[in-house]
């Protein structure tokens, strides 16, 4: 009895709890090199050598940024609501971690291969806008106010073309299901028919992250840091794991939605002896790597601007791309 | 599924019409509303015709039995659909004159009647309540349309706010309703709510309270009426016009399609409160106008009054009720909108005026203007040979001939009351002397309206027979809709 | 149900994880990070002023609009996530019906275009 009952419950939740921590681990390690090549990126473009002292090519700089910040002193002004102040890191990193949960890393990585896992993601996605609405409305401090409400319009208007694209990349497939979107793509990556799609989801991810240039939240010429002027400390970094993880979560997203997750670029002999995984993070280290060289080239927008762009421009645009697709589909008796 | 979309027609062109006219208002150059206006018209009139060709036909349902059309339901939506018609006539000159003229008001008028379609033609809790909401919330709207008077705002907040509380009760009593009977349709619900021993259990009758609280709030009947006297004061006229007539036509109409075909068998738990329901708007409708200044906010307690009126007929829950109401009904939105054509006229140098003492000597004045109110007044307070009077005979003989004995003499004693300020008008227009500012003549197409409606008023009783024969053709097809669930019980009972 | 189960209970186990490390990492400078406060270093920061009245202060409406108009939005594509992926087995029927779905949806939107509701100026 006893036995039966440690294998059918102790020991898969054992094995699952390892999986769990295993992709946590790796992602936390890995966002470490990603921030440290955005710096490299922004550097290289400015033809500076950025961190360079701490390891091997500054290779261990995130690192010593961490531990730094860990050993400060951890300053709440004394009129925020104290609360909810902690609480708004905790939420933004705990949800950018917990989108990890579904990604198909490869074939069968998951380590919940939920029949919703879009939905799950779009979903988790959508409740990071609490994280910077708690941790601006607790500061109770102007700037971090001004910037919550900001990050708070602009993260909820291209929300709207995000999930407008999801639905276009649905139509195409037929089950939301992120291993099934994957494994539609093995003809064609959903790149090249539904281009115009790709590019408004990658621009709406950047304002959905808060990232340049879009980072009105975190202007730092107008509102200082947006809704993180107030923290410090652990919490600071704990805020800055959260978005970060938030921007891969995105990229990952983008490789599966459009370029194909694991699959390799051609079904040939060099190219499907390499691991999908390897694909998977290559794929994903191209998406950072955009991110990244928009940050360098694209100066930051005005917040009309912004809005316009998202009502006025992605919205009826993706919105008649979803019209179209479905009539093609329907048209050609392609729909699945 | 053409069947469907032929039976939803009215609608059809009511809601297609108002995503036209908003496109044609929100993209014309220039102000657009008298275009508007005019299309939201001869879409209303159009919806009107198709309604009414359905008079004759059979009862038949579309969308798995969600929506139904009868002549009831022709008869009603005609009647409602002519009322939003006539309230967007009269509001031309008003909300030209106040400078809230927009293309939006028709518009809204026109989804609020195609929701009131929606509810008459309800046969489903989802359906009614899909009704119930869009109507409402464009009512929350044009309540709210003066969005630079604080009263309006605040009448269309009061009214927002409680309509929904009464969507939250109803919704509560439908969720109820349908835990236990296991569907939303009115006739499966009537096989489910049967009473046992004469009683209902008392879960069902919970369900139904609620329910009926809901209903009895949106015809504004006692104690659900506390919004009514803010909200039409509040509103500008023409939208208080248009809040007296049609909505609650379409009120009542889903009121007595429910009882009648959904709890039909339950007759014994709601009975009572229809009486309770009845005799309370009737009592405060009659005494609260008695100290009235203001004429918008005496109307709202005359409406009150008359919804009281209406359910003398309904609680006697026979097919001479159902048709007594129907006639009650279309009377008292003729005389209502007669009534407001006046009122909609009560304008000095200074702008409109609202109180009841700006209308001193008004039969010198404007004697015109002075006999259609008085008329209509005579009406309201039920003297014969007014069309009022009949509305109120029928109902209280149907009462008497279901043995509601002291329900009909609380309700004549009730109208005597209120005959009081109905009269307190006509003596204010006859026998006082004129004050200084003159009453400015009565616009146009007021006249004509006014006129029309006196005229009906007037000579209805010289050959009522046509209105009395459609108000009873469409009884009866509530009444034998009923036989029908009977009938279908009976099968459902010899099944098992 | 127990499948349905088997799927979703290891993303409980994911983030239970996610909130244990987190939460590590928030109690963290609890233990090694020094503390000695005083009131100036835990005033609000507004650019070295005193702060000069409450921080949660009236904003602007447009916001709200905003938020207004999002919720429409979410809701169209809450819509759409059923239909997009049986679109297969919706059939021409199903297509149509949301098209005019969307249909009316653009009506509103044309209708906001046009009275300013998306500019933000």
């Amino acid at each position: 009895m006893d036995s039966v009952f440690f294998d059918t419950y102790i020991w898969p939740a054992l094995i699952v709890t390892a999986h769990s921590l295993a992709i946590i681990l790796a992602l936390l390690v890995s966002l470490a090199f990603f921030m440290l090549a955005d710096r490299k990126i922004w550097a290289a473009a400015q033809l500076r050598k950025g961190p360079t002292m701490v390891g091997p090519f500054g290779l261990l700089q995130s690192f010593a940024d961490i531990l730094k910040y860990l050993l400060k002193e951890v300053i709440i002004p004394t009129t925020a609501n104290k609360p909810v102040f902690i609480l708004a890191p905790f939420v933004t990193m705990f949800l950018a971690l917990s989108g990890w949960a579904v990604i198909p890393v490869s074939e069968g990585w998951a380590v919940a291969d939920i029949n919703v896992g879009i939905l799950y993601i779009f979903a988790i996605s959508s409740l990071g806008v609490y994280g910077v609405i708690m941790g601006g409305w607790a500061s109770n401090s102007k700037y971090p106010f001004l910037g919550a409400l900001r990050s708070a319009a602009q993260m909820v208007s291209y929300e709207v073309s995000i999930g407008l694209v999801i639905i276009t990349v649905l139509l195409c497939v037929g089950s939301l299901n992120l291993t099934d979107i994957v494994l539609a793509q093995e003809t064609v990556w959903f790149a090249v028919p539904l281009f115009p799609m790709f590019v408004v989801f990658f621009i709406s991810a950047l304002a959905e992250t808060n990232r340049p240039p879009f980072d009105l939240p975190e202007d730092e010429s107008a509102l200082v840091a947006g809704f993180m002027t107030e923290y410090s400390s652990t919490l600071y970094v704990v805020f800055m794991i959260g978005e970060l993880a938030n921007i891969v979560l995105m990229c990952a997203m983008c490789t599966i939605l459009f370029l194909g997750g694991w699959l390799p670029p051609v079904d040939i002999a060099p190219f499907n002896w390499v691991p999908g995984v390897v694909w998977f993070i290559l794929k994903m280290g191209l998406m950072f790597f955009m991110f990244a060289m928009t940050k360098v080239i694209v100066p930051r927008y005005r917040y009309d601007q912004l809005m316009r762009l998202g009502w006025k421009v992605f919205l009826p645009l993706s919105l008649g791309w979803v019209v179209l697709t479905a009539g093609f589909l329907q048209y050609f008796g392609m729909a699945s | 599924m053409l069947q469907n979309l032929t039976l939803i027609l009215p609608e059809m062109i009511l809601f297609l019409g108002a995503m036209g006219l908003l496109m044609i208002g929100a993209f014309s150059k220039g102000d657009s509303t008298r275009t508007v206006n005019l299309g939201a018209i001869a879409i209303l009139a159009l919806a009107a015709a198709t309604a009414g060709s359905f008079a004759n036909n059979a009862q038949a349902t579309a969308f798995n039995g969600a929506f139904v059309m009868d002549s009831f339901a022709a008869l009603m939506k005609v009647l409602t659909f002519v009322a939003t018609g006539i309230a967007i006539i009269m509001s031309q000159g008003y909300m030209r004159l106040e400078k809230l003229a927009r293309f939006e008001y028709p518009v809204l008028l026109l989804l609020a009647a195609a929701g009131m379609g929606m509810m008459i033609s309800a046969n489903d809790l989802i359906a009614l309540y899909m009704g119930i909401e869009l109507q409402s919330l464009a009512l929350y709207v044009v309540a709210a349309i003066n969005r630079d008077s604080l009263r309006s705002t605040e009448a269309g907040l009061k009214y927002f706010v409680l309509g929904a509380l009464s969507s939250g009760m109803l919704l509560y009593g439908a969720s109820l309703i349908y835990g236990f009977s296991g569907s939303t349709n009115f006739v499966e619900i009537a096989a489910a709510f049967q009473p046992q021993d004469g009683i209902l259990p008392m879960a069902q009758v919970l369900g139904l309270v609620f329910l009926l609280a809901g209903l009895a709030f949106k015809i504004s009947a006692v104690p659900f009426h506390m919004w009514t006297p803010d909200v039409y004061e509040g509103a500008p006229t023409s939208v208080t016009a248009f809040f007296a007539s049609a909505p609650k036509l379409a009120g009542m109409a889903i009121f007595l399609r429910i009882m009648m075909t959904g709890f039909e068998n339950a007759l014994v738990a709601w009975q009572q409160i229809i009486i309770l329901l009845a005799i309370l708007s009737m009592v405060l409708g009659a005494f609260a106008a008695i100290g009235q200044q203001n004429i918008k906010r005496l109307m709202a307690y005359s409406s009150i009054g008359h919804m009281g009126f209406a359910l003398v007929g309904f609680a006697a829950a026979s097919a001479a009720g159902v048709s007594s109401v129907i006639l009650y009904m279309t009377l008292y939105v003729v005389m209502t909108l007669g009534t407001f054509a006046c009122i909609l006229s009560m304008r000095q140098d200074s702008g409109p005026v609202e109180r009841i003492s700006d209308l001193a000597g008004l039969s010198q004045t404007r004697p015109f203007m002075a006999f259609c109110l008085a008329v209509m007044m005579f009406s309201l307070a039920g003297i014969p040979p007014m069309a009022g009077f009949f509305g109120k005979l029928f109902v209280f003989r149907a009462a008497i001939d279901a043995g509601l004995y002291s329900l009909s003499i609380i309700g004549v004693l009730a109208s005597v009351v209120g005959a009081f300020y109905y009269l307190r008008i006509v003596k204010v227009m006859y026998l006082d002397a004129p004050a200084d500012e003159v009453n400015e003549p009565m616009p146009r197409e007021l006249s004509i309206l006014a006129g029309v409606m006196t005229a009906f008023t007037l000579l209805f009783f010289v050959y009522p027979s046509p209105l009395v024969e459609l108000a009873d053709k469409a009884g009866a097809v509530l009444m034998q809709d009923g036989m029908v669930a009977t009938d279908m019980l009976q099968e459902h009972l010899a099944g098992h | 149900m127990h499948d349905l189960l088997d799927s979703y209970y290891p993303i409980l186990i994911f983030m239970g994880l996610s909130a244990v490390i987190t939460a590590a990492l928030l109690l963290v400078p609890a233990l090694v990070a020094p503390s000695n406060p005083d009131p100036e270093k835990n005033a609000p920061y507004e650019c070295g002023f005193e702060a000069f009245d409450d921080a949660r202060m009236k904003f602007d409406v447009k916001f709200y609009l905003v938020a207004i108009l999002f919720i429409i939005f979410d809701l169209e594509v809450a819509f759409l996530f059923p239909w997009a992926v049986a679109f297969g087995d919706v059939g021409l029927f199903g297509f149509w019906s949301m098209m005019f779905f969307l249909a009316v949806l653009t009506v509103g939107f044309a209708y906001e275009w046009r009275k300013g509701a998306l500019d933000w100026d």
